[in-house]
């Protein structure tokens, strides 16, 4: 098989797989990267969500044989515990993870909004960019609150607001 | 030892709490946020194989022959097992063990299994399962609950097809209804709700060179699925170790037996190769459990001048083709028909059917769902025929502690009911209702404001073991392990279980590692069920840290020479006359001792001395209590329903942690949104029509209202710090209030649930045929 070749989190990665596996199973599988989960298999949930350039995509929709040449970040790009992203420590402080199944989702798609806006969003702004994630624990109210929180963050670090 | 010591309640004392009481954040938070954490279906081993189960072909048949020989030998196959390959019993089931691990005679559900394949890949064990043929002989399938009651019916267990009944009565209530001003009498039916936990049920099992079984998956009791494996593998369990936690999402619906016992077998027979299984989320919706469907008749009289005089109630509850938890759902949903208020004459009788539909189990609410649903309706319907307002009649009626339910007993533990009731009728939601109803966003669209109430039993009831058990050991580098057996669900248990222990040992939450879920780290706690995990779990806590302060302070004694009186236990050391001491010291002087540095609490949770006759363990002596303000717009030209804002009211004695408690109250009014306006597994004939996310709904983050939560503190003495549980009545009246809300929007009142926007649509039309030709 010919191998395929693609960037996962900054790192170029080549893998030895058969191309119809999906580019989530390559993930979890070749990579040892289960950061992003499989829980539809069908695209409807978000849970395998990773950012393909600048784009929120559904890894379980992907074929590996469709990453060759991909630049990719998954949830473990975004940050580990060591060097948390400041989505992932508004996640922490604002309790916007229950049993955590869906959060890498949450925050690659979280991470890719708040790459497009230079603004602290509306609510509604923050529904429409996370609405293909499904969280089963939290009813959504603390991840709307911790995307707020980041985007505030976020501002300040770009000197573009100054909170008192 | 100058140590204020608190008892082991962790209730001594006016020291202001360092950590009981705060938004601590989430102790597992940071591995969560970046995807480092390894739940049990992440694992990934070199030499593994790949396990698949054979799901039955009809809802009901028979079994006549079954065929392996061409599975066996298809290339890359390691193993394929039939009943004939079950060492032990073969079945499983929380109380009655009645579903067979694999089937040999008949088959009563689509979810049935009846053989499992181990393969090289993924791809061979699933061909593989094509290859196993299966003869049958179709029977009559079961799927009207009501029917299958009946004498003509096919019968699906030996003793027929009503699992259990369940029958409490108190006064008479047919004098009750001839004395009575007003009687309401109505029809329930409540769905067939999926748990849709994120995570489908999967995990692993290896056999060592020894013959020591491990099992990695999750589930709610860790020592009773090593029971359950145990007894189907004919296996000593104390060499099988389960590991449960953590878990990527359950409510109920990784209660029972999952999958453990068909990763043990196939682990038997793949020469110590590690075995996975992962549900694809298919097959999930069909071998998974979900909350049991209800039929409720509910006959309620009542005096004009809103005294509640009596209640009838008949459920009927379809468990599917097994058993599982059936039985003490429909008990607990009997034991709580009638609202936590006083009624003095009762006629309450539940039914557990089987059919072939599916199976059902645990649920968050365990079937109080479904009844509160009955009585919050007819307590919304009687204060609206009476002219009174909707709060007053609620507390009129209501019990206090010390006051008699309408179960007949004595409800000695701490009530929160009224205390909910007044946060409800002075939130801004409900004092200017008149205000926001009249500002809805389109001329076509109708708000309403409504609210509920109801309780939750906690714990186990009358008849089941209930009992906490944890344990603290301090570690080499001086940190303390606390371990527990209640599983992280995801409610955030681990935190409140830091929490305790740092509280009572006085060291900083960083200084405690918590375990849990794992026989051989975690003493047999019970369940994370039943609302029960904070409560039970915590106070275990709390009892074991007093002898973790024992033995430190009689070390430290012993290591000094100083007298006890003088060894002072301060935040994160421990001082004897003047010299500090720390943790990690004081675990080297025991180790170089050879003495033990682990510690044990345990806790049996306080029950009712007397079983109410016939209700199948009622009742419970503790309950948690909530009030929920919702208010809806209905688009009546479509009929679909959006929740604007819900304020949730809890009573579950002390907060722990508030960040926590909001969690749940938030996580479960959306859960109660989805359950009230669309979730609904279809089965038709035995068969889902519904697969998978595509056609079963859940909230996404667009369903989310405004939230709001106001807890009222009723402190439980017996509780860790006065805390009570809290994970199930978080979603319970919000499904009866968002009813009451589209009847205010609209004037059409909702019986059957799910309020889809077809039947919302229908009703208001129907209402419009009414008005348009007024009876003669």
């Amino acid at each position: 098989m010919k191998p395929i070749r693609f960037t996962v989190n900054g790192s170029p990665r080549e893998v030895n797989c058969h191309p119809s596996k999906t580019l989530l199973d390559v993930l979890r599988e070749d990579l040892n990267l289960t950061a992003s989960k499989e829980c539809c298999g069908k695209g409807e949930c978000g849970s395998c969500s990773i950012l393909v350039d600048k784009e929120v995509i559904c890894s379980c929709l992907v074929l590996a044989g469709q990453a060759e040449g991909m630049d990719i970040t998954t949830c473990e790009g975004v940050g580990l515990t060591a060097n948390m992203d400041i989505v992932q420590e508004a996640f922490v402080s604002e309790g916007a993870t229950q049993c955590g199944y869906c959060t890498p989702g949450l925050i690659v798609s979280s991470r890719a909004f708040l790459n497009s806006i230079e603004h602290i969003p509306s609510v509604s702004e923050i529904k429409t960019a996370l609405g293909g994630n499904l969280c089963r624990c939290t009813g959504y109210a603390k991840i709307i609150r911790a995307v707020e929180t980041a985007a505030k963050h976020q501002l300040e670090n770009k000197g573009k607001l100054s909170l008192r | 030892m100058k140590a204020e010591a608190k008892n082991e309640k962790g209730n001594g004392g006016n020291t202001p709490f360092t950590w009981v009481g705060k938004r601590v954040r989430r102790i597992d938070g940071p591995e969560k946020v970046t995807g480092e954490l390894k739940y049990m279906t992440d694992y990934q081993y070199e030499d593994m194989v790949w396990g698949k189960v054979l799901r039955a072909k009809y809802p009901h048949a028979r079994i006549k022959e079954i065929h392996v020989e061409k599975a066996k030998s298809l290339p890359g196959v390691i193993a394929v097992l039939t009943h004939k390959d079950i060492p032990g019993f073969n079945g499983f089931g929380i109380v009655v063990p009645d579903q067979p691990v694999l089937c040999s005679d008949v088959v009563r559900c689509t979810g049935d299994a009846v053989a499992l394949v181990a393969a090289e890949t993924s791809e061979i064990a699933e061909q593989a399962l094509g290859l196993v043929d299966v003869e049958y002989e179709l029977l009559e399938v079961v799927s009207d609950p009501e029917k299958a009651m009946g004498k003509t019916s096919p019968q699906l267990h030996p003793d027929g097809n009503i699992h259990s009944h369940v029958k409490i009565k108190n006064g008479n209530v047919e004098d009750a209804f001839q004395e009575a001003d007003l009687i309401i009498e109505n029809t329930f039916y409540s769905p067939r709700q999926m748990h849709a936990f994120i995570e489908t049920e999967g995990g692993w099992g290896k056999m060592d060179e020894e013959g020591f079984i491990t099992i990695k998956c999750p589930g709610q009791y860790a020592y009773r699925d090593r029971m359950q494996i145990a007894r189907a593998l004919a296996y000593n369990p104390e060499r099988i170790r389960v590991i449960s936690s953590p878990i990527g999402g359950a409510f109920g619906g990784k209660d029972e037996i999952t999958v453990q016992i068909y990763l043990a077998l196939l682990a038997m027979h793949t020469n110590g190769r590690p075995v996975k299984i992962h549900y694809s989320r298919e097959e999930s919706v069909v071998a998974g459990m979900k909350r049991h469907p209800f039929k409720v008749q509910m006959k309620t009289a009542v005096k004009k001048d809103g005294t509640l005089l009596a209640n009838r109630v008949r459920a009927v509850g379809d468990t599917g083709a097994y058993a599982s938890l059936g039985g003490a759902v429909i008990a607990l949903a009997i034991e709580h028909s009638c609202g936590p208020y006083k009624i003095p004459n009762v006629d309450l009788e539940g039914f557990c059917v089987y059919t072939n539909n599916g199976i059902a189990g645990a649920f968050r609410g365990f079937g109080v769902n479904q009844v509160c649903m009955a009585i919050e309706t007819h307590m919304d319907m009687i204060a609206e025929k009476l002219g009174i307002d909707p709060v007053e009649i609620r507390k009129k009626n209501v019990y206090h502690q010390g006051e008699v339910s309408s179960m007949g007993h004595v409800v000695k533990s701490s009530v929160g009911t009224h205390k909910t009731l007044e946060v409800a009728e002075n939130c801004d939601l409900w004092k200017n209702r008149e205000k926001y109803k009249a500002e809805a966003s389109e001329p076509w669209k109708k708000r309403g404001v409504s609210l509920a109430t109801s309780f939750h039993g906690i714990g186990m009831g009358i008849g089941l073991p209930d009992y906490g058990a944890a344990s603290i050991e301090l570690l080499p580098e001086g940190k303390f392990k606390v371990a527990v057996g209640c599983e992280e669900i995801g409610g955030g248990n681990s935190t409140v279980y830091a929490q305790v222990a740092a509280e009572m040992l006085k060291c900083d939450i960083s200084n405690i590692v918590v375990v849990q879920g794992d026989t051989s780290q975690t003493l047999d706690g019970g369940t994370v069920t039943a609302s029960r995990s904070t409560y039970t779990g915590g106070r275990a806590v709390a009892t074991a840290a007093p002898n973790m302060v024992s033995l430190l302070t009689e070390t430290a004694a012993e290591m000094t020479g100083v007298v006890m009186e003088k060894i002072e236990w301060l935040p994160n050391r421990i001082v004897a006359a003047g010299e500090t001491i720390s943790y990690k010291r004081l675990f080297d002087y025991l180790y170089e001792h050879r003495r033990k540095t682990k510690v044990e609490g345990h806790f049996m949770l306080p029950k009712e001395k007397e079983e109410i006759k016939g209700s199948g363990g009622a009742p419970h002596h503790l309950y948690g209590y909530l009030t929920h303000v919702v208010m809806v717009e209905v688009d009546t030209l479509t009929g679909e329903t959006d929740v604007l804002r819900v304020v949730s009211i809890p009573d579950a004695g002390k907060v722990i942690n508030p960040q926590g408690l909001e969690g749940q109250t938030e996580g479960g009014a959306v859960m109660g949104i989805g359950y009230t306006l669309f979730e609904d597994v279809l089965i038709e004939g035995g068969y889902h029509k519904t697969r998978n996310f595509t056609d079963y709904i859940i909230p996404t983050i667009r369903e989310t209202p405004i939230i709001e939560t106001f807890p009222v503190e009723e402190a439980e003495e017996s509780g860790p710090f006065g805390a009570k549980g809290i994970g199930e009545v978080v979603m319970i009246p919000i499904i009866a209030a968002i009813m009451s809300a589209i009847y205010d929007a609209t004037g059409a009142r909702i019986k059957h649930l799910p309020a889809t926007p077809e039947r919302i649509y229908n009703a208001i039309k129907q209402l419009k045929e009414q008005e348009a030709q007024p009876a003669r």
